[in-house]
């Protein structure tokens, strides 16, 4: 299977079962459809095996170049079949499981969450630690063959949904800074844990509080051995800033077009769609690079940083444009496309926020980029 | 035909240390000849245009290849192409109108066209048809310009009537291609200013001591340098899509990144070298002026994008961009 052949057999079949795939519901405070919705399009694409190619034969894939998941989400957000931040926590998490699960555990869990059967959750931010992520807090303790979890996770995107977490807990001290951190992979009907979604401002419950008292996890769920948390942490983020950011662009793109097609002739100014476009083109030509890098077995690392921060500025440009140019649509409008658009609008502001803001993205290039030595 | 990887680094770097070695523009000029560069940009034009335009662009260094680069898309022979007169600043028509036997002609003379005898000159009809024509280049009557930047060799050219001895010839190609390839060249030449003003700026950062240490370490300038860096990122990355697509719209959209990151990139630099960076005992403000004549040829940043946006507009459809 080369990249040619898969991009035109996934079209024609995407044709085919397009009525199948296509969302019934747009309604963006129907997070719960929006989920379902998700797991019928990832059953039905993995039991076709197009989302099989691209992954280990280990998990449950079909092997190959890893560009065949990079087209394939590109096809799916591009056409509007998935939203692109639910579909992400596959590219996000699928990776880190396959690089540091024990792999009885890898081979049992990532065919789940590539079939939908299962919905993954990250936990990292705490209520006092969200950019210096290596101060994290949330506790576990060692007591036999388990760790015991006690703590606080927070803005962890879908765990009212997920059957699994992977979490960042604190197993050195304090001063140990980011070596005394553990990655473990945690079921999240666990006895202790309890959820609670917080409503955002897109008006979604996108990401919830979650707490945790005495939660047992076995051993063979860490992620590497005891301390590798941050390098858990520093591997996974790349993911979350190179394939998921392709299928990001993809949605962006048809976004554009939609725009485009449906505003009043004079409602956008060709200076500012000109240079929406432009930054468009640049991030992804940028991100194409990277999905050409990884294929090719490439590590990814902070260079990937700089997708995300071009990510975010086209992406805000882009939204910018939908609330100026469809003002009325965003501001007073409650059919069902006014309500998708204002929700996407306020979205986009977070483009900059999550998976690091654009502050530490900079921070990281002047550092491991520029080579500009410590800050202080 | 293309050449290996080895063979596009060899090449590379030989046209880098000919532009770096080449006193003048028309030292650079021969040296090139000599060096078989136009060869090259037959047989595998992208490293060919990447390696001297990258470089004169680092190196503030001129040539009459952007002529070259440009006429050969139009069919204008190696010979004539380094004196092929290119539309002004800001203008990105054919400099030339042919309206019955008098042709006026407004344009840009490339370094070195006060040397030659002969010029080549671009024209469309009303109905739209190119033609080109070599002219006399005492018939243009270009004048040497110092201008923003008097190391480049400017001349300006307005005439109002231009006979020709030899007949207007319709044009090979499309002027839309010809200015593509300009367009895609003078992207890299902008790459190339910005990397040199990234690299001073880095180095001033890391040497200036204030409140008892480097600038570096402050984050307002670590910053300023970070956004320069992405930059310069992006602008390689739309470069690369535009060989990848090779139409006259994505190296329309290369140069719009170049031009509007160009200007991130003198900002900031400027900024962060301050007072030094303001003097001419300071290498930074050849770079600035260099970079802001390379935007404004074969259109500006500005210009182009909201020429983009109108015709997005007009389609009301984002084309395809970029395949993966
Ligand atoms: C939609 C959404 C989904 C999310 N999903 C998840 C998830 O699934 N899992 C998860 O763990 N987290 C998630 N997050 C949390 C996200 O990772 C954090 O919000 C982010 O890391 C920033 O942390 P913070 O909000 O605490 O801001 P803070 O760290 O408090 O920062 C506040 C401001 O200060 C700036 N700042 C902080 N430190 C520096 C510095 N050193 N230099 C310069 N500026 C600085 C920041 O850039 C920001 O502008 C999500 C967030 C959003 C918005």
């Amino acid at each position: 299977m080369d990249l040619d052949e898969f991009r035109s057999g996934l079209d024609a079949w995407l044709d085919e079962h397009h009525d199948e795939l296509v969302a019934t519901s747009h309604d963006p405070g129907d997070l719960a459809a929006d989920m379902a919705h998700l797991s019928k399009v990832k059953r039905m694409t993995f039991d076709a095996g197009w989302m099989r190619w691209g992954w280990p034969e280990r998990v449950g894939g079909l092997g190959g170049s890893t560009l065949f998941r990079a087209y394939l989400g590109e096809a799916l957000t591009g056409r509007g079949l998935v939203e692109p931040g639910v579909y992400s926590m596959t590219e996000v998490l699928a990776p880190t499981m396959i690089d540091h699960a024990h792999p009885d555990v890898a081979a049992e869990m990532v065919p789940k969450l590539l079939r939908g059967e299962e919905t993954w959750c990250q936990g990292f931010s705490e209520p006092d630690t969200g950019s210096n992520l290596g101060a994290l807090a949330c506790r576990a303790v060692r007591d036999g063959d388990v760790w015991r979890v006690t703590g606080q996770k927070v803005w962890t995107s879908l765990a009212q949904h997920s059957q699994r977490c992977v979490l960042l807990v604190r197993t050195g001290t304090t001063e140990d800074a980011h070596r005394g951190i553990t990655a473990l992979f945690v079921d999240m009907d666990s006895p202790g844990i309890v959820v609670r979604p917080i409503v955002t401002m897109h008006g979604r419950e996108e990401f919830c509080e979650v707490f945790f008292d005495d939660v047992v996890v076995p051993v063979e769920r860490m992620l590497g051995p005891e301390g590798n948390g941050w390098t858990v942490a520093m591997e996974l983020l790349p993911f979350e800033r190179s394939t998921a950011l392709w299928h990001r662009g993809a949605y962006l793109h048809e976004r554009l077009d939609t725009l485009l097609a449906t505003a009043e002739p004079g409602a956008l100014s060709a200076s500012e769609v000109g240079a929406a476009w432009a930054k468009l083109f640049a991030f992804r030509a940028r991100s194409r690079m990277t999905q050409h890098r990884m294929a090719s077995g490439d590590k990814l690392g902070p260079e990937t940083s700089v997708d995300k921060i071009l990510l975010g500025t086209a992406e805000q440009t882009i939204f910018d444009l939908v609330a100026d140019g469809l003002a009325e649509d965003v501001v007073l409008g409650d059919d069902a496309e006014s309500v998708r658009w204002r929700s996407e609008f306020l979205y986009s502001r977070a483009a900059t926020i999550y998976g690091g803001s654009s502050e530490i993205q900079r921070n990281i290039v002047a550092r491991r980029l520029l080579d500009l030595g410590a800050d202080r | 035909m293309t050449m290996d990887r080895d063979e596009q680094e060899l090449f590379t770097a030989t046209v880098r240390a000919t532009v770096a070695g080449a006193g003048s523009a028309a030292a650079l000029d021969a040296a090139l000849a000599e060096l078989g560069w136009v060869d090259a940009l037959e047989v595998d034009p992208r490293t060919a245009v990447a390696a001297l335009f990258e470089a004169q662009g680092e190196l503030t260094a001129t040539s009459s290849a952007l002529g070259v680069v440009v006429g050969a898309a139009l069919g204008v022979g190696v010979e004539d192409g380094g004196g092929l007169v290119l539309p002004t600043i800001g203008h990105d028509d054919p400099p030339g109108r042919t309206e019955g036997s008098c042709v006026p002609v407004r344009g840009l003379g490339l370094p070195g066209l006060l040397d030659r005898s002969r010029a080549t000159v671009v024209a469309t009809g009303a109905d739209g048809a190119l033609h080109s024509a070599p002219v006399d280049v005492a018939a243009l009557a270009p004048t040497l310009v110092a201008g923003l930047d008097s190391d480049l060799g400017l001349a300006v050219v307005d005439v109002e009537c231009v006979s020709t001895a030899e007949p207007w010839a319709a044009a090979e190609g499309t002027w839309d291609e010809a200015v593509a390839a300009g367009r895609r060249a003078l992207a890299h030449e902008l790459l190339g200013t910005m990397r040199t003003m990234l690299r001073l700026a880095r180095e001033h950062a890391l040497e200036r001591i204030q409140f008892g240490q480097p600038i570096a370490r402050f984050q307002a300038v670590r910053h300023k340098l970070a956004e320069v860096y992405v930059a310069v990122e992006a602008t390689e990355a739309a470069i690369d899509a535009a060989w990848q697509d090779g139409t006259p719209a994505s190296a329309t959209l290369a140069k719009v990144v170049a031009g509007t990151n160009a200007r991130i990139a003198r900002t900031h630099c400027q900024q962060v070298l301050a007072g030094i960076g303001f003097t001419t005992e300071h290498d930074l403000h050849r770079s600035i002026k260099r970079s802001l004549v390379l935007d404004g040829l074969l259109g500006d940043a500005r210009t182009l994008t909201t020429k983009v946006g109108a015709e997005l507009l007009e389609a009301r459809t984002a084309p395809a961009i970029t395949p993966l």
